[in-house]
């Protein structure tokens, strides 16, 4: 029993990168309004134009970016830092792995520089995808490439607007990520199967994020609930 | 500030730190055998990480994110697709905000 087809030969085309361009709408415009939050809060951390853009361009990491300003001080501290961006983006580990059956075949440079992009909503969405249309690494990577423009600019901007950004959350617009997750699960969440996981993996992130720490609540939840797929595949057989 | 390379070792590290994570798990799962088991976590990964993303957003939310949540899943469940039912959470916190407000 496969519930994921291996993918015979990936494909990686200029038409899937549109599409992915295409269908990152929604996710950029996310990025976008995390890049301006990310860049008002640096412009205010004291963080100077060529900095924030710089670490926004080479880090790409919203989360991990955010977190590092609320530790930021003088003189840096570094293992601080570092250990902190690894606690926020450690759930990227468990994203990339499960990539490996569908991206094995695309190419090595062109498949590690599309992983550099890596967002949390383009690899649900790429993976949705592939359920049903041709797998083509091209998808993820346009994803990639619109996040990461919104990203830069957004942090351009924000960084620019300072203390003058206002609330985004008047209108919402810090709903959009929660708001793409909820209709993800939507049509990630169809079989029976699914229970095991969407269940062990809530119930130990929010045990993780209530009792250790809640950076770690991720890589906790959705290490703990994957490893369900394990036992689901032993009992059938 | 730009001059301090203090700043741009923290930025280096941060990069390789993150640049490791997200290339470091499909590059260990090339030396792991693909067996039934292997493919049955893997493909359970999605399910269980939007699980976890969406119970630690709703751990530190109020009723009107809870009340968005459920507006999104349920729009995109039964009503449109992905995107419509985005927009139908997004649209819910803002209005229940400004009622609320």
């Amino acid at each position: 029993m496969h519930d994921q087809p291996r993918a015979p030969a990936t494909a990686f085309t200029w038409r899937g990168i549109e599409a992915g361009v295409a269908a990152a709408v929604p996710l950029a415009a996310n990025s976008a309004v995390g890049g301006v939050i990310f860049g008002a809060l640096a412009a205010q951390a004291g963080l100077d134009l060529a900095v924030s853009a710089a670490m926004s361009a080479l880090v790409y990491a919203g989360g991990a970016q955010v977190a590092s300003l609320q530790i930021w001080a003088n003189p840096i501290p570094l293992l601080a830092v570092w250990a902190t961006t690894f606690a926020v983006n450690s759930r990227y580990i468990l994203q990339s792995a499960s990539l490996r059956p569908w991206l094995a075949e695309g190419g090595t440079a062109r498949t590690y520089g599309t992983l550099f992009t890596l967002s949390d909503g383009g690899w649900a969405l790429a993976l949705k995808r592939w359920q049903t249309e041709t797998v083509d690494g091209g998808f993820l990577l346009g994803i990639g490439i619109a996040q990461y423009a919104a990203w830069i600019g957004g942090t351009l901007a924000g960084h620019a607007l300072g203390n003058r950004i206002g609330s985004p959350a008047a209108y919402g617009l810090d709903f959009i990520f929660p708001a793409f997750f909820a209709a993800m699960a939507a049509s990630l969440w169809k079989k029976r199967s699914d229970i095991g996981p969407v269940a062990v993996g809530a119930g130990a992130a929010l045990a993780a994020h209530l009792f250790v720490a809640g950076h770690w609540s991720l890589l906790i939840g959705g290490l703990a609930g994957s490893l369900v797929g394990v036992f689901a595949h032993d009992r059938k057989s | 500030m730009t001059g301090n390379p203090e700043i741009w070792l923290a930025i280096a590290g941060m990069a390789l730190v993150t640049y490791l994570c997200r290339a470091g798990g499909f590059w260990a799962m090339g030396f792991v055998r693909m067996t039934p088991r292997v493919e049955g976590w893997l493909a359970a990964m999605p399910s269980a990480l939007v699980a976890a993303i969406l119970a630690r957003t709703l751990a530190s939310a109020g009723a009107v994110e809870i009340a968005g949540v459920a507006a999104a899943f349920l729009v995109a469940r039964f009503l449109g697709g992905d995107f419509t039912g985005m927009i139908a959470g997004i649209g819910a916190v803002a209005v229940l905000r400004a009622v609320s407000a």
